[in-house]
């Protein structure tokens, strides 16, 4: 399936780019004020930054913080729920005005779209069962385990570019899970000795799992969050960018970490 | 939150995993038979088309279809995401439905069209009144089965953000962290859709059938 996806990403890619020679410059901040609302896309199944509360609705970091962007562009805010995977062709292809879905920096994304400002900064973190004997004390020390990680992070990334490339990591080792929730699974089941992920979900799900405890955390591969743009969009960007800087001057993003990260 | 309220979200989603099947497979089929007719009754040329075509819709994965008409050749055109999966869902099972009508057409004796021009009709005449409809219940089987995967290959449109039955799983599954109840609810009503509909069909297909041609 994950291959498949990537292949999908390349071709898309080959369109984006056939087609991108031929369109105008026009900013897409010019067609979200005439239209009057903005169109974001998230996967709404990464608590606490995106999930669905009780009645069904969207909630979380993010989305709270896209709600007050979009009051402040003085826009209706129309949100489209799509798999991670998804978000940033469907940034590239003109099928969304923007995603945030707790999305990174990085190279090859950036080729394809543009990244705003960094609006939080996280951290990565080692998570392991109870049942586990081993020490890490630091990150490479997870080398020495069964590690699981979700696809395509950049938990991933790290894993794969700093303990498996260098052969520390047996690539037999190391398990890619389409969700952390899953890797979690398997875990308590001690299918994986070790979990990598971003420490806020993480302390979200051992908060919720007394079985689970966070042996290691750090920045390592995760850093800066930011919003996904379209590509070249310069306008749209500054827009984004100046709002983002107003809610951080005020406090207004730290208020929001507190209450979604302090479970 | 209990298996009940698990249903009953998910099961909203049923609307959209059944209004996907029923664009894709009508469309599939009505493609497959125009195309499976010209491939057996075209002659050598159509046939090396239609081979090809088969060919490849039935090797490319349906979800990377998915996306190319999605992301990459909807780029001009507004096509929605849930008319972008159904209909490449749809393309995608006319390469089958075009094997599975071959296949039943080509099971009527030739004779039979043979015999049908020898008392006048016309070649059209021929296949629309004699070969078809045997050809018809003849593909009622293998067409059951094609209609069993179109049901479950819905669930793709999960990748381009339509809030179908496995999407809606999954985010109540991430809501809640009971994933095993989440996706087992999923596959309870999947199984309800597909024996619902097998049944249907196998109904169909002993209504149809010939007496003298069991």
């Amino acid at each position: 399936m994950k291959k498949y996806l990537l292949l999908a990403v390349a071709l898309v890619l080959v369109g984006a780019i056939l087609v991108g020679c031929a369109s105008e410059p026009t900013s897409v901040l010019d067609k979200i004020q005439k239209a009057g609302k903005v169109s974001v896309g998230t996967s709404a199944d990464y608590p606490p930054y995106e999930y669905l509360d009780d009645a069904g609705n969207k909630t979380g970091f993010d989305i709270e913080l896209m709600a007050e962007i979009a009051r402040r562009m003085g826009v209706e805010l129309e949100w489209v729920d799509m798999p991670f995977d998804s978000l940033v062709a469907a940034v590239a292809g003109g099928k969304l005005d923007m995603s945030i879905s707790c999305f990174n920096y990085d190279e090859e994304r950036d080729k394809i779209v543009d990244f705003s400002e960094a609006y939080y900064t996280t951290e990565d973190a080692f998570v392991v069962s109870s049942a586990f004997a081993g020490t890490i004390t630091a990150p490479e020390d997870a080398a020495n385990y069964k590690v699981g990680v979700q696809s395509g992070t950049v938990q991933d990334g790290w894993l794969t570019d700093n303990l498996v490339a260098t052969g520390l990591l047996p690539e037999a080792n190391l398990s890619r899970y389409e969700r952390v929730d899953q890797a979690a699974l398997d875990l308590a089941n001690g299918r994986i000795e070790v979990l990598m992920g971003d420490y806020v979900p993480i302390q979200a799900l051992v908060a919720q799992n007394p079985d689970l405890r966070v042996v290691y955390n750090g920045v390592l591969s995760t850093g800066p969050i930011n919003i996904v743009l379209p590509d070249g969009d310069t306008a749209l960007k500054a827009e984004v960018d100046r709002i983002i800087k107003e809610l951080q001057a005020e406090g207004f993003i730290d208020q929001l970490a507190v209450k979604y990260f302090s479970e | 939150m209990d298996f009940g309220q698990f249903l009953s979200y998910i099961g909203s989603g049923t609307v959209l995993t059944v209004g996907v099947t029923l664009i894709a497979l009508p469309a599939g089929l009505l493609i497959g038979t125009l195309l499976a007719l010209l491939y057996v009754y075209g002659g050598k040329v159509a046939a090396r088309i239609m081979n090809l075509y088969s060919t490849v819709f039935r090797g490319i994965p349906p979800v990377v279809l998915l996306f190319i008409l999605f992301f990459a050749v909807s780029k001009g055109i507004n096509l929605s995401a849930f008319w972008a999966g159904s209909l490449s869902l749809g393309v995608v099972s006319s390469a089958y439905q075009m094997e599975i009508v071959r296949g039943a057409v080509l099971s009527v004796s030739g004779d039979q069209l043979m015999a049908a021009r020898a008392v006048g009709l016309s070649r059209m005449q021929a296949i629309r009144n004699v070969v078809l409809p045997q050809a018809v219940r003849l593909a009622i089987p293998p067409w059951s089965n094609e209609a069993a995967i179109v049901i479950k290959d819905s669930s793709l449109v999960y990748a381009l953000g339509v809030p179908e039955i496995l999407r809606r799983a999954q985010l109540i599954g991430a809501s809640s962290r009971q994933y095993l109840l989440a996706y087992l609810s999923a596959a309870v009503i999947y199984f309800l859709l597909v024996s619902l509909t097998t049944r249907l069909l196998n109904h169909l297909e002993h209504k149809l059938s010939i007496p003298s041609n069991p």
